[in-house]
């Protein structure tokens, strides 16, 4: 099979489109499968260097008629993931909505940016009779512009097309290595809400702001292929089927989406409050949605063609309960990495943070997490606190402290907790893995974030496991870990979002009805596995030792009472996992560095 | 015989299958039957204390049940779905 290419050299502005033949299933399925196999070949030292790819791909199922088939992947070296060594890490990072298939439509499956432009720009890249056409075109209209404030001046410009965008955050990249990349969504375009889709992890909307390339346009009149009776089957299984319940509203036989998490969280007193410290106090209930929805108009919304509708959207509420002004979308973890987490109990000052770091465009995760290690410090520290003082529960110094990482005021905080942590000699309580912060889960409860390659939740399913089904012992986390917790990328190839549940028979029809694809699933989940296998391999070359596979000291040191399991991950138990776990991987990460060899 | 219904977590640990029909006159003892068949999804449906797991929530013909009402009666075409209450994003 092939697939179309284009390399953009931003300094000479030459630009190649070419038809690449896949060399195996991990490139034909796409995603993070075929670009981290892209960024094996190169060798990276910084970051920020013309010789770090950003690579813009989609997955073989992007834009095809499977309802999710809508994302986009972003992948280089990250500036916020990097080793002890200082070497920055393969990573990337997935956003929805109707960006990836217009960048398909435009004849594309991929758009490698090399080098570096020597003064801001845009990228419009147009579908026409000839073939994919790519212009660049002066930036400066654009600069200190927010994301939706970017995204907006092109819509204006630009019909029938949608937008990648970077905001102050990825413009100040050298102070803020988590900036992350906004996508357009149609409901966007439509009623002027901020209201964009996130490639949130890692950095990307550092590397891009570095590159100099401020948005990206992808123009294209939509191309969608007659429905197929078997993908119509497949989408009604996926909107109402048991797979995507979590996320639908509850009128339609949901459970009310991802904020919803805070109940069953809290039945554990898992829900991370002041930096991933549960007090058992009660006070995450005020974060419920049935508790919040009263005083708001809290709308379910979606992205294009999507029948989950997963994006809560919270509005404010007029006089007569209509719809007032939009106000931020709540998903669990900005809600609770932005609120809860910070000892900030209050719906609507985490509405005001969450779509500050949107409008900055930050990784909610990775500034939520940095922010209350600030806070956890300087309540360690009275006499000798760090930046603004900023302490559990003080919103307007969070405030300060988000709004001074995005535009590059604190840099302490926008280059991530784990370089703060180690300036400050205090890395007990500094909320990472190998330089990627925590999402909302707490890490006494899973073992297995270390394992995860491009983020502790979306990239290891085993966040939820301890609250599942209590299993602490060692053989449970060992298969989890080296089984079914790292095919939980599946989707990070295929195009799909993992909220749609989609099963793997149906995926492999999928393959077979839009793409030509006979693959079993045995097949198709080998090449899960080898793409994971391949990022581990990528972490190693680029200096993790094992030392930095393991969880924050006080994990082990000062395991929090208040959890409603005994602690469990002792050093002891961890020591042996991580035997256990490398056992399994070794001599397959081994196998995959003989294989670049020959 | 009702159908009972499930997403990957725990589809995974059997096979792939993602629905099976079990016989059962209530929900629960559907679900009973389904646990018999795959012993393995025991944790996931059943807590430690025999009840249903408290982070699982059980819908009957797409109609959400409280804890209290899994011994509902069932007919056969009936679906059960069974999914978890807790997952990312």
């Amino acid at each position: 099979m092939l697939y179309a290419r284009a390399t953009i050299d931003l300094a000479s502005r030459d630009v190649r489109i070419e038809e690449v033949p896949c060399r195996n299933l991990e490139d034909v399925l796409g995603g993070f499968g075929r670009s981290f196999q892209i960024l094996a070949e190169r060798t990276v030292t910084h970051a920020f260097t013309p010789e770090n790819p950003l690579i813009i791909n989609t997955g073989v199922l992007t834009a095809s008629n499977v309802t999710t088939g809508l994302r986009t992947y972003f992948s280089a070296y990250s500036p916020l993931k990097a080793s002890d060594k200082g070497l920055p890490a393969a990573m990337w990072s997935a956003g929805s909505c109707k960006f990836g298939p217009k960048l398909k439509w435009t004849g594309l499956d991929e758009v490698i940016l090399e080098g570096r432009a020597d003064a801001p720009v845009y990228l419009v890249i147009r579908d026409s009779e000839q073939g994919p056409q790519i212009a660049f075109e002066p930036a400066g209209d654009l600069l200190g512009l927010t994301c939706h404030e970017k995204i907006m001046w092109l819509r204006d410009r630009y019909k029938d097309a949608h937008f990648a965008a970077i905001g102050p955050a990825g413009e100040h990249y050298e102070d803020c290595y988590m900036a992350s990349v906004a996508l357009s969504t149609e409901n966007q375009l439509k009623s002027g809400d901020d209201k964009c889709r996130w490639a949130g992890r890692g950095g990307m909307g550092a590397v891009m702001g570095y590159k100099r390339v401020l948005a990206i346009v992808a123009q294209a009149p939509d191309k969608i292929a007659k429905l197929k009776p078997e993908i119509r089957d497949i989408n009604k299984a996926v909107t109402s089927g048991p797979g995507s319940r979590k996320f639908r509203e509850k009128e339609k036989g949901g459970l009310g989406g991802t904020w919803s998490n805070y109940e069953p969280l809290e039945k554990f007193h898992f829900v991370p409050q002041n930096n991933f410290r549960p007090k058992g106090d009660g006070k995450p209930e005020l974060m419920f949605r049935d508790k919040v929805q009263p005083d708001f108009f809290v709308k379910a919304e979606s992205c294009f063609r999507c029948g989950i509708s997963c994006h809560k959207n919270v509005y404010e509420k007029n006089a007569d309960g209509t719809k007032g002004a939009f106000l931020a979308k709540f998903d669990y973890e900005p809600v609770n990495l932005l609120s809860t987490n910070l000892g900030i109990d209050d719906p609507r000052k985490a509405a005001a943070l969450i779509s500050l770091v949107d409008r900055l465009g930050m990784d909610n995760i990775s500034v939520g997490t940095t922010v209350s290690y600030v806070m956890d410090y300087n309540e360690r520290h009275p006499d000798a606190p760090i930046l603004n003082g900023a302490t559990f529960g003080d919103f307007e110094k969070a405030r300060e402290l988000v709004e001074g990482a995005g535009t590059g005021r604190w840099p302490e905080v926008g280059r991530g907790v784990k370089r703060l942590s180690q300036s400050l000699g205090e890395t007990g309580y500094a909320m990472h893995c190998k330089g990627l912060e925590f999402p909302a889960y707490q890490p006494d409860t899973n073992p297995g974030y270390p394992w995860a390659i491009a983020g502790g939740h979306m990239s290891m399913a085993t966040y939820m496991a301890v609250a599942l089904e209590g299993n602490t012992s060692l053989d449970y986390w060992a298969t989890l870990i080296t089984t079914r917790g790292l095919l939980f990328v599946r989707d990070d190839l295929l195009g799909l979002c993992k909220f749609a549940g989609v099963t793997a028979d149906h995926a492999v029809e999928a393959l077979k009805q839009e793409a030509g694809l006979e693959v079993t699933t045995a097949e198709m989940l080998a090449a899960v596995r080898r793409a994971f296998v391949r990022a581990l391999w990528l972490e190693r070359r680029q200096g993790y030792e094992r030392t930095e596979y393991t969880l924050p000291s006080e994990v082990f040191d000062r395991p929090n009472p208040n959890l409603k399991v005994p602690p469990f991950v002792t050093r002891e138990f961890f020591s042996e996992l991580s035997d256990r776990v490398w056992s399994v991987f070794d001599p397959e990460i081994d196998q995959m560095a003989d294989g670049v060899k020959a | 015989m009702p159908k009972i219904r499930f997403t990957n977590l725990f589809a995974e640990r059997i096979g792939g299958v993602s629905s099976v029909d079990v016989p059962g006159a209530t929900v629960e003892s559907s679900l009973r039957a389904l646990t018999e068949q795959h012993p393995v999804l025991t944790p996931l449906v059943w807590g430690k204390d025999g009840a249903l797991n408290a982070v699982m929530v059980v819908f009957l013909n797409d109609r959400q049940l409280v804890a209290a009402e899994i011994g509902t009666s069932v007919e056969p075409g009936d679906e059960i779905d069974i999914v978890s209450a807790l997952e990312g994003g």
